[in-house]
Parts: C-alpha cells; structure tokens; sequence
C-alpha cells in the first residue's frame, strides 16, 4: 500500500475521518443540531471526494478493496441514500426523550459497512462490512429502546443476521476450499474442476446466497423484514430498504462477475426458485396486509425478486438493468418510507392503512409525494419505476427465461392492486373520529428533499437516457 | 494421527449441541469454554498454534472471566455460597472435567509425535500472521476497528441506565 493508494480510497477516509469527529464532538458536547450538521458535512464531504477519487481507475488498494467506476457509482448511491435517511431523521429524533447523538454515529458506521461491501474484493472485506452494517443496525432498530416492538424487532434481527452470517462463513470456506483464494477477482474456475470440486463450489455458493438473499430478504428468507420493517423506528426502516439492500446488491453482482452463474445449472435452478417465489409470495401477502411498513416490507420482498430475474439472465444487460432498477428503487423507497418519517411520532409511528385515510385532505404536499412513490412502486407512468421494469423485463427476454418473466408480469398486476389501494385510501373522505390526528410540520430541508426526490423520479420516468449511459459505462468495467 | 483431529471434532460437536440444549446459562456457557478449546486444539494440529494461543486466551480465557463475574455480581449472600457448595460435587463437574482430560492427553500427543503424515501441514508463526495483518490484511484491520466501535457505541446506547423512561 503506498500513498498514490490513498487517493481512491478518499471517500473512505473521509467519511471514518467524519465518524471519529462526531465520535469526540459527541463526547465533549451533546448536542443534537450540531451533531446532526456535521453528520451532513461529513456525508457532503465523503460525496465531493468521489471525483478526487476517480482518476487512475480501476484500482486494487491491497487484495482487499477495488476502487473502479461501478464502485465509485455504488458508493454515491449509498452515501447519498444515507445522507437523505440522516435529513429525514431529524425531526423524528427532535421528539425522541434521552440521548440522539448516537444514532449519527451509528447511521454512518452503518454506511461505512455498505461502502465496504460496494468497495469489497475479498471475504475478508465482505464479511467485515456486511458485520459492521449489521452490527450498527441492530443498534438503530432498537434506538427508541423503551418501546417493546423496537427491541422485539431488534432481536429477531439479531438472531436471524448472526444466523445468516454463520451460513455466509462456511459458504466463503467452501468456496476458499476450491479456489483456494478469496480474491473474488482471481476466482476464475479452473478447467480441471472435478466432480467434487463442484459440487463443494455448488453447496458454498448456495450458503453464500444464503446470506445475501437474507439480507434481501428474499424468500425463504425473508421471514425477519415484515416484523422489521414495523418494528424499527421509520427512519431506520429507510435504511433498511435502501442503503443495506443496495450495498448487497453491488457485492452480489461484483462476485458473481467472476464466479460463473451458468444457465440451467442446478444452482441456476434454485435462484431462479428463489425469484420466483419472492415475486409471488411477496406480492400476494402484501394484499392481506393493513398496515403500510409491512405492506413496504412485501412490497420490497418482492421487488428484489424482480432483480433477481435480470441477474438470472446474466446477459449484457443485467448489470446496467439492476442498477437503473434500484437507484429508482431506492428513491421510490426513499419518498415512501421519508413521508412516514416526517408524520411519524417515535410513540405513535404513521403506519395503519387507516391512519392514511383522508391524509390528502390534511397534508396535501406528503400525499401527493407519497402518491407519485405509490405509482413508481407499481411501476405506472409517469415515474422511472415503468422504465425501471421495462428495462428488468428486456434482460429477461434477451435470455429468454419465459417462466420467470410470467412470475413477473404475474406479481406486478397483484402489485398494482395494493399500491392502489394505499393511493386509494389517501385520497379518501377522512372520517370524523380521525379528525384528532394533528399533523406535524414538515421541516423545509426535509421538505426540499422531497421535492428533489419526486423531481428526480419522474425525470427518470420521461428521461432515463442519460442514467441509463452512465450506468452502461461504469458496467462495462465489471466482468 | 489424523484420529486426533478427527477426536478434537467429536468433542466440539458434542460441547456445541451441549451449549444450545443446556437450559442453565451457567451450565451452557461451561460447555462453551470446551467447545473453544477443542477449537483451539483443532487449530494447533492444522499448525497454527498462534491462534490457538489466541483462542484460549482471548476466547476461553474472557467468556470465563464474564462468567466469573456474572456469579459474582448476581449470587451474593450465604445463601448462594451454600447453593454453590451442593453444586459442587462430583456428579456435576465430572463430564467437563473428562472431556477437557481428552484435549489434554491429544495435547501432549500432538506436542511429542510432532505432526506425522497425514497432518503434514506448514506451521504459521506469529512473525507471518503479523506480517500480513500489517501487509495485504491492514485495511481489514482497520475496518475492524470500526466494526467494534460500532459494537461499543451499539452496547453503550442500549444497556445505558433507564433515566429518560417516557412518562406513561
């Protein structure tokens, strides 16, 4: 490691550089404004050395890290996730009792662990970021620690991570077994594979995609994300569903540029299983569902489904389609679940179908963003989500994986059904009891936000050309 | 030879399912203790005997002072000192004390015949474990600090004492 080695790694530094200022700001002075300012200039700061960072690429800082186009593309994704999640939470943390300084604290360990996952080249660097996500996130969701659902959902989150966590060891030892390195780079299989070289690759791979898909939360492992996605306070559920997912998703298309996914391969067969009951179970519980962070919560299950058929076609578009896909999908999220934020109470969050009945009447500007998310979730025009799926669907076709496609096609039509009925139920007559809820005041940053997040989504929609290239041109590196 | 590894394997399955069955936490956690032992025997015969030393020390030797400390803090009184006494006899501490005799005696196995055939493996001394924690490995060991912070920052928050309870 030399010094022209710290230059890409600028982001990196910069945001642990921020960690360790808030860390000490926090123990000479609590104060929650303050705090909050310089988490957003640590996260403003880690976003501006991006272009620091991009020249001399691709780069391999130690066997551990890459820093390439698709890394530094991922790694503003996350960060400027986090950095709209932290602006949200502002307000929510004003009205939580005891200390709040840490939750910046942890929001940005959290996002270092997902920029080390996007970054990561190596196991060790997977393992040590996907830990330090993990570690910091089960912290978050019991943040407001008096409230029994916050530490229920804590725990189960725990349990089933630390769970999936001794799968993804033993799948990274297999596959170490057979390659004998844990470069993901340098996993090229060799020609001589015997048949039990295979199949120990087949099974560590699988334990692998075990932890990924709980991490997606796709099914059948899916079971810790509806109790999760309630339990943990609004904020964190935002986090949750975008920057957590997102970093995965970046791994997840890193190893498997290298170690090979062949079509119709017996591992092929369970992935596309597991896609395709993500689609569906994901879709049809979300209907029976009545309260709006669990309908997200299949919402989600199922989306991640949808990416998974790209990923299954392992063709020239599947990099480019997954990412298009989930930057819309982390904005859609972004929009839906900040909304909640903003009207939630750490006591009493926002989140029964009935609470939203008449919202448009109270609080016009939060219905209509949460609207417009409601129609990119159900991927309507005029919102990126449309296009998103358009693109996702073509990868299939391309590799023509009709049964996966139908999985599709058939779970967005059920999808359509309960995200209109949420759109419905906002722009219903409010009944009279309901007239109690007082609505709280939107912050004007988090206001803006918003703004800029709707705008951003619906120029995706009519214009996604200009994403659309860059994301093909940071794709091509990989693979 | 390779029945010593296969023999260290067998007690820290057996030690394992004895961790998760034992419905005393005290009791559990004793097993534990064996089943990192094991481990660490099970490093030292794959020829990494710096990380066995680890393991002991850091594994064994720490759960076991929790746990002393645990028993200090929560059974204080004659009461507990004449519970402990009753606990105390030989039917309670003879399983750990066989099997911990195991690891013993493949110990002393291992050290005198050295590592014959079919565990010809190459020794890592700790001279290479620092060299390539410090080498290759130096931003994983940075990582990691932020991985414990993390864990600290997390601990601290939750186990705080409970001053801001909500007024009901």
């Amino acid at each position: 490691m030399t010094l022209q080695d710290l230059r890409p790694l600028l982001p990196l530094l910069v945001l642990s550089a921020a960690i360790v200022t808030v860390m000490l700001v926090i123990a000479f002075k609590r104060d929650h404004r303050l705090t909050f300012a310089l988490t957003l200039i640590g996260l403003v700061l880690s976003l501006a050395a991006l272009p620091l960072a991009s020249s001399g690429l691709p780069r391999t800082v130690t066997p551990l890290v890459v820093i390439d186009g698709f890394a530094l593309f991922y790694i503003a994704l996350v960060l400027a996730a986090s950095l709209v999640v932290v602006i949200f939470s502002f307000s929510y943390l004003e009205k939580v009792a005891g200390n709040r300084e840490e939750y910046y604290l942890l929001m940005m360990l959290a996002t270092l662990g997902a920029v080390v996952l996007v970054v990561s080249n190596h196991f060790v660097s997977f393992f040590i970021g996907l830990e330090t996500l993990s570690i910091s996130l089960y912290t978050l969701i019991a943040y407001t620690r008096f409230e029994r659902q916050r530490i229920e959902a804590a725990i189960k989150y725990l349990v089933l991570a630390a769970a999936a966590s001794s799968f993804l060891l033993f799948g990274m030892a297999l596959a170490y077994l057979v390659y004998g390195t844990m470069q993901f780079d340098q996993m090229s299989s060799p020609s001589n594979f015997s048949a039990a070289d295979s199949a120990l690759l087949t099974v560590g791979l699988a334990m692998l995609m075990v932890g990924i898909g709980f991490k997606l939360a796709l099914v059948p492992f899916h079971m810790w994300a509806p109790d999760v996605y309630q339990g943990a306070p609004a904020p964190v559920t935002a986090f949750v569903a975008t920057v957590s997912k997102g970093g995965i998703i970046a791994l997840m298309l890193r190893l498997f540029a290298f170690v090979p996914l062949t079509l119709g391969s017996n591992l092929w067969n369970v992935f596309a299983l597991i896609a395709i009951l993500s689609m569906l179970a994901g879709n049809v519980l979300a209907v029976v569902q009545s309260n709006v962070k669990r309908i997200l919560a299949y919402s989600s299950i199922a989306h991640f489904g949808y990416l998974l058929v790209a990923f299954l076609a392992s063709n020239a578009l599947s990099i480019s389609s997954m990412t298009f896909y989930l930057v819309v999908y982390i904005i859609t999220s972004l929009i839906a679940f900040g909304v909640i934020t903003v009207l939630s109470h750490p006591q009493k969050e926002f989140e029964e179908l009935e609470d939203y009945r008449g919202l448009f009447r109270q609080q016009r500007r939060p219905a209509i963003f949460l609207g417009l998310a409601l129609l990119s979730l159900a991927s309507l025009p005029p919102t990126g989500g449309l296009v998103g799926k358009i693109f996702l669907a073509a990868a299939g076709v391309e590799s023509s994986l009709w049964l996966l496609l139908a999985a599709l096609v058939i779970g967005s039509v059920i999808g359509v059904f309960y995200y209109l009925r949420v759109a419905i139920t906002i722009f219903r007559q409010p009944e009279e009891e309901s007239a109690v809820w007082t609505a709280p005041r939107l912050t004007p940053l988090a206001e803006v936000t918003l703004v800029l997040l709707s705008l951003g989504l619906i120029i995706l929609g009519i214009f996604p050309a200009p994403l659309i290239n860059l994301i093909e041109a940071v794709a091509a590196r990989l693979g | 030879m390779v029945w010593l590894f296969y023999l260290a394997a067998a007690v820290a399955l057996f030690c394992t399912v004895m961790v998760i069955t034992r419905l005393n936490a005290v009791h559990a956690l004793l097993y534990m203790v064996m089943a990192l032992l094991s481990l660490a025997l099970i490093f030292f015969l794959l020829g990494a005997p710096f990380i066995a030393a680890l393991e002991v020390i850091v594994y064994a030797g720490a759960i076991m002072v929790l746990f002393v400390f645990v028993i200090m803090m929560l059974n204080i009184g004659p009461q507990s000192v004449d519970q402990e006494r009753r606990w105390f006899n030989l039917s309670t501490w003879r399983g750990l004390v066989f099997i911990a005799g195991i690891l013993l005696i493949e110990l002393i196995i291992a050290l005198r015949l050295g590592f014959p055939e079919p565990l010809d493996v190459t020794e890592v001394t700790p001279h290479q474990v620092s060299l390539s924690l410090f080498g290759p490995y130096l931003l994983g060991v940075e990582l990691a600090s932020m991985l414990l912070l993390a864990g600290l920052v997390g601990a601290y928050h939750l186990g705080r004492r409970e001053q801001e309870r909500p007024k009901k």
